[in-house]
Order: structure tokens, then sequence, then C-alpha cells
């Protein structure tokens, strides 16, 4: 409902689909060109919904993330955090809802990497500063991927369908619903951390103390671990799940990357 | 000093104020090679000169002094082939090998030392060096500054300056040739370091001081490196890299050149590996080096050992997956999700894993994936 309302605003319905509610979540993927305003909702006179709003309950893919103006990445933090986005203008405030489930790319250096890459170290995190501290401890997952060689592409021994994948997914989110009527993302901290282990949560707290995680990391790690334990079908997240969730945010916690 | 050699140094350093690169003292030395004179020092020296004033391109009387006091105030000294302090291993190299038509070093105050005395090894490699390829360079020069052998190399980050760096740690001597003039910050913010070494065997440059770094410089730096030392040790290096090139250099000027052996698969491990196939000697332990050097290396008794590796946080022994992980990452970084195919494990618990080893400091996560840290 509140998809359609949104793509109503921005006019986006269109005449075929008039008067009936679309089921499929909306994908948005907006170049790394795009202005504040079409990111984040703006223009004159009424203010349009923004891509952000437009992802609704859907999925915001940025690619080349790191490519994006920087200034227009942090202004992404209130949407990730409140799940809504105020766009001001001279007339009026308008809220339009902003809950993405958000997904980016980025090459590992600036010059794409791969085997030959002769990039140096400071020139790697210079590449990664390009990220704020701030976004980055917003991102739960950031796993390093390889690139393809060409027998894995052509290779048919995949490990798993990804229908199968989804089948085990919609189990998990079941769980979580069912524990507290919400998604882990948005599930009150403190329903979370009473299914935690004592040494789950010391072993977050060592990760603060260590500079790996910071407060706001802390929380988050929380959750996906939570999601790790529900996908391992474990009623209690273990220091197990704890270790699992800070090892997801891999890249990111390499030492300068993000670190401003 | 002598009356005679007070005017060659201030001829050379007219030659090095009018610009006179090392490439063209290398050109002006083949040529007078070519034309069957013996081409001393003095010959070179009026050969750029004339060619130079051709050109009007020799710089006049104000130039030259403000040069010679711009060294002065650097607190620089000159050192050209026959003057005391010019290394006896670099005059021989005079003059098709490479050897400087002159020389700045600090401090200036050991006027009588020639520079560096006794043996000296010269430790040199990549910029982007493995966390392993640090190790080496610094456990060498520790090693050998505590047999009383000069570590000579370039001040570059990596490899350089891990080998600078060990035999400051253990007290010993340690000189670099820099690729840029006194009181140019080059490398940028490594200022400690190099007032370290300027305390320790000193520092030498072949410019003026104030003049920025240049690429070809770096090249011509190598051969002092490798001129200076009775033995060059590759630690690290790529393909095609001035690694490799004062490899190549100190091959030419005779001098044995050791390369620290490496994986196939890793990239700074390139150029040791071609090294080693074509004809360098293989160092399977430092003291293979300390065998090669003329006899004045001293027994290490009377000196403090060097520090281990950075202490590990005391843990109890690993057992599992976490310890199979430890024993996977070495010092090419490596995935989560390549560990995780090389254990056949599930990802989660590859990740729970690597995140346990990070937690005790076992391996760390650099901008290029996980490696392990030796402890």
């Amino acid at each position: 409902m509140e998809v359609t309302a949104v793509r109503s605003v921005s006019g986006l319905l269109g005449d075929h689909v008039d008067g009936l509610l679309d089921r499929t979540p909306p994908l948005r993927a907006p170049h790394h060109g795009a202005s504040p305003a079409a990111l984040l909702g703006g223009g004159s006179g009424v203010a349009r919904p923004g891509e952000v709003s437009l992802a609704h309950h859907g999925v915001l893919f940025l690619d080349e993330l790191l490519e994006w103006p920087r200034s227009t990445l942090d202004a992404l933090r209130q949407p990730l955090e409140e799940g809504v986005v105020r766009v001001s203008r001279s007339r009026a405030t308008v809220v339009y809802p902003a809950r993405f489930l958000l997904i980016a790319a980025s090459n590992p250096c600036p010059c794409g990497g791969g085997q030959r890459c002769g990039c140096s170290d400071d020139a790697i995190s210079a590449y990664r500063a390009r990220l704020s501290g701030a976004l980055a401890d917003r991102i739960d997952l950031a796993p390093r991927m390889l690139p393809l060689s060409a027998a894995d592409l052509l290779s048919s021994a995949s490990a798993e369908s990804s229908a199968a994948v989804a089948a085990r997914v919609a189990a998990a989110r079941a769980v979580a619903a069912d524990r507290g009527g919400a998604l882990n993302a948005i599930a009150p901290a403190a329903l979370l951390r009473r299914t935690a282990t004592r040494e789950a949560v010391r072993t977050l707290a060592v990760a603060v103390e260590a500079g790996r995680l910071t407060g706001r990391g802390y929380d988050r790690a929380l959750r996906v671990a939570r999601t790790c334990a529900d996908l391992a079908g474990a009623d209690t997240v273990d220091r197990e799940q704890v270790l699992e969730a800070i090892g997801h945010r891999g890249a990111l916690a390499a030492p300068g990357a993000g670190a401003v | 000093m002598s009356a005679v050699d007070e005017v060659v140094v201030r001829r050379a350093v007219r030659l090095a104020a009018s610009g006179v690169t090392p490439e063209r003292l290398q050109r002006i030395i083949a040529r007078l090679l070519e034309e069957g004179a013996d081409a001393s020092p003095r010959q070179v020296i009026d050969a750029l000169e004339r060619n130079l004033r051709s050109g009007a391109r020799l710089c006049g009387p104000v130039a030259t002094e403000a040069a010679l006091a711009l060294l002065e105030r650097a607190g620089a000294r000159v050192l050209v082939p026959g003057s005391p302090g010019y290394c006896a291993r670099l005059e021989v190299l005079w003059p098709e090998l490479g050897a400087p038509l002159w020389l700045f070093v600090q401090p200036a105050l050991a006027q009588a030392a020639p520079l560096p005395c006794g043996p000296a090894v010269a430790v040199v490699g990549t910029r982007q060096p493995s966390l392993d390829g640090l190790r080496t360079a610094r456990e060498l020069g520790g090693l050998l500054a505590q047999r009383g052998v000069v570590v000579v190399s370039g001040m570059a980050r990596g490899i350089d300056q891990a080998a600078h760096r060990g035999a400051l740690e253990a007290g010993g001597v340690t000189v670099a040739v820099l690729g840029a003039g006194f009181g140019v910050d080059y490398p940028r913010g490594d200022a400690a370091l190099r007032d370290a070494i300027r305390g320790s065997g000193g520092l030498v440059s072949e410019v003026l001081p104030g003049t920025r770094p240049r690429p070809q410089g770096f090249l011509q730096r190598n051969r002092i490196i490798s001129g200076l030392a009775d033995v060059c040790v590759v630690v690290e290096g790529r393909t095609r890299s001035g690694t490799l090139r004062t490899a190549g250099m100190a091959a030419a000027q005779g001098r044995d050149v050791f390369a620290v052996p490496g994986s196939l698969h890793q990239p700074t491990a390139q150029a040791p590996l071609a090294l080693i196939r074509d004809g360098a000697r293989c160092l399977t332990r430092y003291e293979d080096v300390l065998e090669l050097l003329p006899a004045a290396t001293q027994p290490a008794a009377a000196v403090p050992s060097l520090d281990p590796a950075p202490a590990a946080v005391p843990g109890p022994p690993l057992q599992g997956l976490p310890a199979v992980v430890r024993a996977l990452v070495g010092s090419m970084p490596a995935t989560a999700g390549e560990v995780a195919g090389a254990t056949g494990r599930p990802l989660p618990e590859v990740l729970a894993a690597l995140s346990q080893l990070e937690e005790r400091g076992s391996v760390r996560s650099t901008p290029r994936g996980y490696v392990g840290t030796g402890s």
C-alpha cells in the first residue's frame, strides 16, 4: 500500500496498473551521477519522493558506491537509521517513507583490483576513506568478492540454488517475526539482547574495546548475530554467532577503511 | 682537506648546481672511455664543464656559492672520489660501474670516518611488502647490525624502512641513501626515522639539499645503495621493479646478490624467484649472508638480542577450525570465501573462526584481505 502510494505521488503508476496494488518489492538502482534531490527527494513545488522512497520496502542498489559524492552518501544516514526521509523546502517539509535494504558494490581499489593490481596501500586506504565511518557503521555485511575465473563461469556445480536460499531466508524471517513481531533489523534491542548468552555479549564488548566495532556497530552486530542464529535454527545467540557477525563486516573492518 | 680537494669539491658542486644528472655523468664517462681516455674524475669534470659551457648551461660563481651555502646550512659534507671519506668500495667502481662524482652526506661531523667502513650489506625490496617480508627485513637488519655489519638501504617505505628499523632496534649502524635532497620530507612523514638514521650511520644523497625526488633519481640512487655494500639482499619485489634493477646493478658491480625465496603465488616473490632462477644466491637462513662477508663480523655475544615479533594476546592454544584457518592464512591476503573454499567448511563457521583469530591478534584484516601476523 505504502509502496503504491509513493509511486502514485511520483507519477510512476502508469495506466495499466490503475487501481491495482503491485506486490513486487521495488528495486531501484540509480547511477552514481544522480543528484542528491534525485536520490533523497526534492524538486520544485511539492517535493517529490527520491530513489530512497521509491525503494521503500524494497532494495536500493548503489553500484560503484565509492564513486558517489560523499555528501550524498552521508545523507543516506537518516533514512537508513529512521526509515523515513525528511525533505525540507521553502514551503513545507515533507516526510516520505524510506525503509529500504541498501545493497552496494564497489571495486576493492582505484584500479579495479585483480591479480595485477599495483595500487599502494595508501592509495587503497584513501579510496576506502571515501566511505565515511558513519555510513560504514550502518553496513552490516561486507564480503570481499573474488573475480570469477573462466572456469568458475563454466562450472555448473553451483553450491545452493537461489530457491533453496530463499526458503531458508523465509524460514528465518518467520522465526524472527514470531519472536518480536518485527524483523531483527527493527526489533527492540532489549528483546534481542535477552536471547544472547553472556559470553556473546562479552565478545561484542571486547570487539568495541579493541576498536573493531563502534557503539552503533555493537547494536547492529547483535542484530546480525541474531539473524545468523535464526538461520542456524538456534534459540540463543552464542559467541559463535557474534564472531560470525563481526566477521561479516570483514572488508569494512580493515584499518584505514572508512576510519576518518 | 687539501687545497686540491677543495678545488675539486667546488667544481663538483658547480656541476651539481648546473643540473648535471647521474645519467648525464654516465653518458660523458662512456664517451670518454670510447675515445680511449681513462676517464679519471678530473677528466670527467673537465669534459662536463666543456660540454655545459658550450650550451651556456654551466652556472656562474654566484649559483655555485649559493649551492655551497645550501650544503653548509644543511650540515652536509661533500665527498668526491679520492677524498678521505669516499667509500673505498665505491671508489673501485669508478669510472664505468656507477660510482658517483659527488656525494652529499649528513652528518658532516665525522670528518675522518669513511662511509661506511667495515662490512656492509644492502637490504632492499618493495614498497608494498607482505607482513612476512617486513619481518624478514627487520630481523635480517637486526641480526646484521648485531654482528657489526652496516645495513645500507634506501629509506623507502616497506622493506627498506623495516631493514633500517631492525638495525636501529639492535643498536647497530645503518646508512640510508636518499632519493631526494636533504631537507625534503620524503618519504613524507618519516622524519623521525630519518633523524635516527642520521644519528646512526648517516644519510647520503646525490642531489643538492632541497631537491625534490624524481622517478629516474630512485633508479640512480639504487646504484649507490648496492655500491656501498659488499652484499645485496633482495627481500621482496615484483617483476619490472626498481628492486630488480638494483639487484642487476649489484651483480654488475660484482656484489653477491641474495634473494629471499617466496611462494609462486605471491606477487612480491616474483623478483626474488626470478633472481634465483638467474643465478642469485637463495637465502635459506640469515647466517648465509654473514658467511660471505669479510672477517670483521664480531660474535653476537655482548649484544642484547632482538625483540621478538610483537607478543600475541595470550590465550589457550588454538583448536579445531580456528587452528586450521590460522595455518592457512599466511602473508598473502586471503578472503573469507577463499579460506572457506580451502577448508571445505561453511562460510559462517569460517567467518567466526577468522573473527576469533582477529580477536586474538593472530590474523589481521587488511584492505586486501586477511593475513597472518606471525603470532
